[in-house]
């Protein structure tokens, strides 16, 4: 499956690609904001030992997804934490940017900022021990590269999100993580936007599963706590990400559910979905 | 996570339209009273009983026809010139992808051994006004994010709920894109609201005729 080559490429194509309304964009600056330098540092030790867990992760319970994406708005609400810290309104406006972007970019660190807590607390309520925030390297230098960070930090979070919401047993979790899964998708549409690309490139989200997003996001962290480090070993479930995710994407881009797996090779099967809404 | 999540999105529906655009915002409003028209009591029928996972891919793809056609249809009647630069090109990409989603959902029924449901008559009320029409495709557009959120959960395979999602985050980024040209905010809540096929169908079920 080249899911993950497929965002990969479509980060790098975009950081390539010359800003054509925007003129304030240089090629250099968008390829330093792009996935393209979460991948330089592919080889770090911090990387491996995230993978490693990713690998290992693969939700054993509701817990695990959760902290799972626990993990990735701590990175995005830390993230617009500190560039809101570092770069003011004039900043933005200096570099090209009208006011509102600013506004937003203020609205949007906000609702990452109460996925957090919702998650946190969920993840409580249910007995479960919330990951903490780690410590990120998010390698901006500037509004444009924090801007292009952005853009890759929300794409790979609706990515994330879509590959996982399937593994979530219960359907209470499943509407939750939903409703935060398509707030991600607009912030990813207004980012595309706003940096001259696409808002939807495709008429299918692609999902990723947990090994591929932290290929892409995982390289921002470089220290701290990362989802499902204190897995209970996913009984031998560890491929089951990868192929809900693939079953999804066959499902959807092929038109065909012949190539979608059916319950067999997927994660748990969830032995009762509560029908209530 | 119930709540009055039928109030906030008709409020937001209906009271988030920019007031120098009074013009557009009642044409949205308008189709929302029009739930009392005779096609509606055999979908509030359909709707309200998502048993087993065709109904909730039937129901789906009542959206997906819905807004397929309300696409196809528009930019029959409007052209590039309708719109500011680049949102024609936009508004191409968001049609072809109504029709991608028809073609899987449909192609996925009968995958399963159902029957897709077919497309019907609708009526839009934009008239020549595109600003109407962009106003229509916000609400269908953020309408369709809240359906699939709130429908979702009755999936039970892992792989449609994977497909659904794979569909809903692409409603999202319309709906996100829509907002903002026509002067609102991409991302009003931190949380998509999910509502119930009864909600939905109160909401869009109005621009069904037949």
């Amino acid at each position: 499956m080249q899911m993950h080559d497929q965002l990969l490429n479509a980060v790098s194509r975009n950081a390539a690609r010359p800003a054509t309304r925007r003129g304030i964009l240089t090629g250099s600056l968008k390829l330093a904001a792009g996935g393209t330098m979460a991948l330089a540092f592919a080889g770090s030790p911090a990387f491996r030992a995230l993978e490693a867990a990713a690998a290992q992760a693969a939700f054993g319970s509701d817990i695990d997804v959760l902290n799972y994406a626990l993990t990735l708005e701590h990175l995005e609400s830390t993230f617009y934490r500190q560039g809101l810290e570092d770069f003011t309104v004039e900043d933005f406006t200096d570099a090209g940017y009208d006011e509102q972007v600013y506004e937003y970019f203020t609205l949007i660190g906000d609702h990452e900022a109460a996925h957090v807590n919702v998650l946190a607390s969920t993840i409580e309520q249910l007995g479960g021990e919330p990951v903490q925030e780690a410590e990120y390297d998010f390698g901006y230098q500037d509004v444009d590269g924090f801007v292009g960070v952005a853009q890759a930090l929300e794409n790979t979070g609706v990515a994330a999100y879509t590959g996982a919401a399937s593994a979530l047993t219960d359907s209470g979790l499943l509407t939750a993580a939903l409703t935060i899964h398509g707030v991600e998708a607009r912030h990813a549409a207004y980012l595309n936007q706003i940096l001259g690309e696409v808002p939807f490139p495709e008429a299918f989200e692609t999902p990723l599963s947990p090994d591929e997003v932290l290929g892409i996001a995982g390289p921002f962290i470089v220290s701290g706590s990362v989802g499902g480090d204190d897995t209970q070993d996913a009984a031998g479930e560890d491929a089951a990400g990868d192929d809900t995710a693939t079953g999804g994407t066959g499902a959807a881009a092929g038109g065909t559910t012949s190539a979608m797996p059916t319950t067999g090779s997927g994660p748990q099967i969830p032995a009762m979905f509560r029908k209530s809404f | 996570m119930g709540r009055q999540t039928h109030e906030l999105i008709l409020d937001a529906v209906s009271q988030g339209r920019p007031s120098h655009r009074g013009g557009a915002k009642l044409v949205a409003g308008t189709a929302l009273a029009l739930a009392a028209v005779p096609a509606m009591g055999a979908l509030r029928a359909r709707a309200q009983t998502l048993e087993t996972e065709v109904d909730v891919l039937n129901y789906a793809l009542t959206l997906e026809h819905l807004e397929a056609t309300f696409y196809r249809e528009g930019l029959e009647t409007f052209g590039p010139d309708a719109f500011e630069a680049g949102v024609y090109d936009n508004l191409v990409l968001v049609r072809d992808h109504e029709a991608a989603h028809v073609e899987t959902l449909v192609q996925t029924i009968i995958d399963l051994g159902g029957t897709p449901v077919e497309e019907a008559e609708y009526d839009f009320g934009y008239g020549d006004d595109p600003d109407a029409f962009l106003e229509v495709a916000a609400t269908l557009e953020n309408v369709g994010v809240s359906a699939y959120d709130g429908a979702a959960q009755f999936l039970t395979t892992p792989a449609l709920v994977t497909a659904a999602g794979t569909i809903v985050a692409v409603e999202a980024r319309h709906a996100s894109y829509l907002n903002l040209i026509t002067g609102e905010v991409p991302f009003p809540q931190a949380f998509e609201t999910p509502l119930a096929p009864e909600e939905v169908l109160d909401a869009a079920g109005g621009f069904i005729v037949s």
